[in-house]
């Protein structure tokens, strides 16, 4: 290992053995150290390392974490969390004989009922939130802190919307994890508070944040002695919405405007009679290119905030009555009606069903739209259906003025041939195919809960309901084939599903997933989610009848349906695509009006859906609101809501 | 003359092999027993809290200290002098490993195990024993000679590899642990007070530069900066040291008795069979079974420096130094980090911790140091450290 070198002739230097006492006399000195430690704490301060212990066990509590903020997707606060005095109740510190006098005295001073206090004992482990209280009260508590033991004042994180009732649907609310929330995610804690609806539901685990710790150290007796190590919360993660905070409130603010507008023409009409005053609208702006979601409202709302520090039940039932709390976008299921002919239009030219009576087997091919049918069935009767503008007559329609017009004639007619072509076949179902293909029939697998299916009909699904006995058992026929491509009947579609589908056709064929979260970050800024764009399916859709589809939609806001509505929305109105839709109003229920609107038409950015439930005729009061939306979005000065011409 | 012809008839009639030495095996074998006895009480309660077998993690320091107690035998009974030709490829094999470990997965943040199935092994425990006869081969033959500085810095250099290795695990406390040893023996194998203050000089300012590079984890320095200022940090580390001393304190002169540890048994001090298993003793044997631990530490570290004084050569003789300078830094660092005076560091208690590599590294050491016992020579004034 080493080569002998010139130190081998060297002399010793030093003597080893001397060394070696040296090393003794450390090692006895390292030892020595040891011993005169370990007999100071065992022996000479033993007493009091006993005392101490025998005097300790620790004692834990959670701290809640403030909920993560919520932002458009411009960064614009829309939820977030600020400190406010809450009354706790330690129990480790509140002898057992006084429970029941403390319970009494804080029934009193916070106008709380008794048995709600003694439940919060109940339930609440060793440390209870009694209620979120202002500043008066908490100095009230603490100025009687001698007659209530175990009771302290904290300060505790709560939630605060500041935009209000805004955007409201898609934030949800919070409040104290239910029976079925425990029971569905049971790694939670049942004392903290959790997301009940929306954003704050479906991201609160990013939400959320980590709890913290406080150690105390207690005696014997449970009494603290000092805090030991405290383990601050860290607040959840902040969420970025899709959504944009202007168009939000364009959005809200149209909705008002068309009920109010609703109202009005019904007080107005003289040759109509109408059930209800309107109260119910739900619109949606999506961007067709990603599925990202700008703007989500739903009439009534409510303020969000109004959960937070506990709602009465009446106020509750009063909201909950008025379907304040239903999300009408993704959960109100709707006729398409007239809107539904953009399926039939696909559906035509891709699969080639034109009209039997057509002039020329294609697009340019007419029909006789002069307001009613008449069609044989196979046992020798005969049907005659009245189209929406009968008694008057439009003459011959092709598939583009068909569209523009509304005509449903034209509709019925490929209907009826499909359903004479391929009745009992795998392809009788062509319609309703090319409908599930593009959203319609399931959900559409946004990030809110509680989304609707809607409803797609066919054989099978009146043979379930026979089965039921829902409806007479008279099989699925031609007629229930051509009311479903007018989108009555049974045809049902949310608010969403319907801009998801108009959405999956102008941009070429794909279906995306909407969402309403762009991405979430934690405290540091690092990205822990990103939304991004997501192909549910794409469209087998002839690049022409996308671009034939997108020139036929600006017919109806300039020559057609919505001319009226869309009169004065100034320039780049050729730009402007749409689609009227007003549901048949039944014994119990007006129809409701609904309009679709695309722009640009050349290269889609927004897809925007305005349904007003029972609110009358699309083309008189949707879609006035949505010329409006579509005004600000492409610049243009926002003119007032006035009903446009009646409609299908 | 007269007095060679003695010696010469001395080493002629007296050539039987010497018997174990009794004291150092004796003491090694009192504290593997109770080393177990406190694992067991140490881990009985959380395994029985969590529904596993309570005798778990007992009966694997068993089967340790079985395993540990062979390696004593036979490598007290192999001739330490043989192990002079394997100790550059024994070295090689050392620093491999420690190359090859740090390619392996994190665990608790630190790259030191190679898992094996049901085994882990930690080679810079088994390093312990290569560095040791690395360095007692380097420095032996300067011991007739005085020390060159060209053999000072090849020591040194042999011994920075490892550590260095060792720092980049990370693992802060075994490094310690070579350092001591290193610098025991660099003493013992005459390095001048000139060379030694010089070497010192340079390993300040080299640890000042690491220091300023914040090469430290995180976990470290609060760790040590803990141990300096222990009211500034209630949080883990310093918890850890508290409750530690507060288990051992309460223990008292007599201690709470078997099973009695209220500290132990509630969990307060962590890592209990392991790392803090001289706590068990404090609370629970007092102040006189504590006591009793250091003294049969002690009574090793004596019998290590009387194989060192009466080894046959120095290459044994080093071994000794080596094994005694193991023993006393681990028991030095571990029990004053139980007690208050060291910073948590993770270093086991020799013989009591729980935990295999550790134990049969100790006794591999041990045993080594013994042959040099058994083969010391019988004639007086032939000493290796006289």
């Amino acid at each position: 290992m080493v080569t002998p070198s010139a130190e081998e002739t060297r002399p010793r230097t030093s003597r080893p053995g001397w060394r070696l006492v040296m090393l003794t006399g450390l090692f006895l000195i390292m030892f020595f150290l040891l011993f005169t430690r370990l007999w100071f704490i065992q022996v000479a301060a033993g007493k009091t390392y006993q005392t101490q212990a025998s005097r300790q066990t620790v004692y834990q509590v959670s701290t809640q974490a403030p909920r993560g903020e919520i932002r458009d997707r411009e960064g614009r606060l829309l939820a977030t969390s600020r400190f406010v005095p809450a009354i706790l109740v330690d129990r480790k510190q509140l002898p057992t004989d006084r429970v029941e006098d403390v319970q009494q005295q804080l029934s009193t001073m916070l106008d709380i009922p008794p048995d709600e206090i003694a439940d919060a004992f109940e339930t609440g482990g060793p440390r209870i939130t009694i209620a979120e209280v202002d500043a008066e009260t908490a100095y009230r508590v603490m100025e009687r802190r001698r007659q209530l033991p175990g009771v302290v004042v904290e300060l505790v994180p709560a939630r605060v919307y500041p935009e209000g009732d805004v955007l409201a649907h898609v934030l949800g609310h919070i409040g104290r994890p239910s029976e079925e929330d425990v029971a569905e995610r049971p790694d939670i804690d049942p004392n903290v508070i959790i997301g009940k609806a929306g954003v704050e539901r479906t991201y609160d685990e990013f939400l959320q944040g980590d709890q913290g710790t406080v150690s105390y150290r207690i005696n014997a007796r449970n009494q603290v002695i000092r805090e030991l190590r405290e383990l601050p919360p860290t607040q959840g993660d902040t969420i970025y919405l899709t959504i944009d905070l202007e168009i939000q409130r364009e959005l809200e603010e149209v909705l008002e405007g068309v009920i109010d507008l609703s109202n009005e023409v019904k007080a107005t009409a003289e040759d109509e009679y109408f059930l209800h005053t309107t109260e119910r609208a739900a619109g949606i702006v999506l961007d067709p290119k990603t599925g990202e979601v700008l703007a989500m409202a739903s009439y009534p709302d409510f303020d969000p905030s109004v959960f937070v520090g506990g709602l009465s039940q009446n106020e509750f039932e009063g909201l909950n009555e008025s379907q304040a709390f239903n999300n009408l976008v993704i959960q109100g299921e709707y006729a398409p009606a007239s809107t539904f002919k953009a399926v039939g239009y696909v559906t035509a030219l891709e699969e080639q069903m034109w009209p039997e009576d057509v002039t020329i087997p294609g697009p340019d091919g007419t029909v006789e739209c002069d307001g009613r049918i008449e069609f044989p069935f196979g046992d020798g009767s005969q049907e005659v259906l009245y189209d929406w503008y009968y008694p008057d007559a439009y003459g011959s329609l092709d598939l583009h003025t068909s569209l523009a017009r509304s005509c449903n004639i034209y509709f019925w007619k490929v209907a009826l041939r499909i359903w004479r072509d391929y009745k009992g076949t795998e392809r009788e179902n062509l319609l309703q195919d090319w409908a599930r293909e593009m959203g319609f029939g399931s959900t559409s697998g946004i990030d809110l809960p509680f989304e609707h299916d809607g409803l797609v009909p066919d054989r099978a699904l009146f043979e379930d309901l026979a089965a039921e006995g829902v409806i007479r058992n008279t099989g699925w026929q031609g007629g229930d084939l051509m009311n479903m491509a007018v989108g009555q009947g049974f045809m049902l579609s949310t608010p969403l599903q319907l801009a998801n589908a108009y959405a999956s056709i102008v941009n070429g064929g794909v279906v995306w997933k909407p969402h309403v979260v762009q991405a979430i970050r934690d405290a540091s800024g690092t990205e822990v989610l990103s939304n991004d764009a997501e192909v549910v399916r794409r469209l087998d859709i002839d690049p022409a009848t996308v671009s034939m589809f997108r020139q036929d939609l600006t017919l109806i806001p300039s020559i057609g349906t919505a001319r009226g509505a869309f009169a004065d929305f100034g320039p780049g109105l050729e730009q402007v695509g749409g689609k009227t839709g007003t549901t048949k109003g039944t014994d119990t229920r007006d129809p409701t009006a609904l309009f679709v609107g695309v722009a640009p038409v050349d290269d889609p950015r927004y897809v925007v859906v305005l349904v007003v439930e029972e609110g009358g005729n699309g083309g008189r009061v949707a879609a006035p609101g949505v010329r409006r939306i579509l005004q600000s979005l492409v610049g243009n000065i926002p003119t007032e809501l006035v009903p446009g011409e009646e409609s299908d | 003359m007269a007095t060679l012809a003695r010696t010469q008839a001395v080493v002629v009639t007296d050539r039987r092999r010497p018997g174990p030495d009794l004291f150092l095996t004796a003491a090694m074998v009192a504290l593997s027993g109770l080393g177990l006895l406190m694992v067991y009480t140490a881990s009985r309660p959380l395994l029985t809290l969590q529904g596993d077998d309570p005798q778990g993690l007992v009966r694997r320091q068993l089967i340790f200290v079985g395993i540990g107690l062979v390696c004593f035998v036979v490598s007290s009974v192999i001739d330490y002098r043989l192990l002079k030709t394997l100790v550059p490829a024994g070295y090689i094999i050392s620093v491999l490993a420690l190359v090859a470990v740090l390619f392996t997965s994190p665990v608790n943040g630190a790259r030191s195990w190679f898992q094996l199935g049901f085994v882990q092994i930690q080679p810079s425990e088994i390093g312990k024993v290569a560095i040791i006869l690395t360095l007692a081969a380097v420095l032996a033959p300067a011991h007739t000679r005085g020390l060159s500085w060209r053999r000072l810095l090849l020591a040194v250099l042999l011994a920075a590899i490892p550590m260095a290795l060792i720092f980049r695990q990370p693992d802060f406390g075994t490094m310690v642990v070579w350092g001591f040893i290193t610098l025991i023996m660099l003493y013992a194998g005459g390095t001048s007070i000139r060379q030694f203050l010089l070497l010192t000089a340079s390993a300040i300012a080299g640890g000042w530069a690491l220091f300023q590079a914040r090469v430290l984890a995180d976990y470290q320095m609060t760790r040590l900066t803990s141990f300096l200022d222990p009211t500034a940090d209630l949080q883990q580390a310093g918890w850890n040291r508290l409750q530690s001393e507060l288990a051992i304190g309460s223990g008292e002169l007599f201690g709470k008795g078997l099973f009695h540890g209220t500290q132990t048994e509630l969990s307060y001090v962590p890592s209990q069979p392991t790392d803090f298993i001289f706590t068990a003793v404090g609370e629970q044997l007092g102040f006189v079974g504590a006591g009793l631990v250091l003294v049969l530490f002690l009574v090793i570290v004596w019998r290590l420096l009387v194989i060192a004084a009466r080894a046959r050569d120095a290459f044994g003789g080093l071994i000794a130094v080596g094994v005694a300078a193991f023993i006393v830094v681990h028991t030095f660092v571990n029990v004053g980090m139980t007690i208050g005076i060291m910073p948590v560091t993770g270093l086991p208690l020799p013989f009591m911790s729980y935990g295999g590599s550790f134990y049969v590294t100790t006794a591999i050491a041990l045993g080594l140091a013994h042959s040099v016992w058994r083969r010391r020579t019988p004639v007086p004034g032939n000493r290796f450290l006289d």
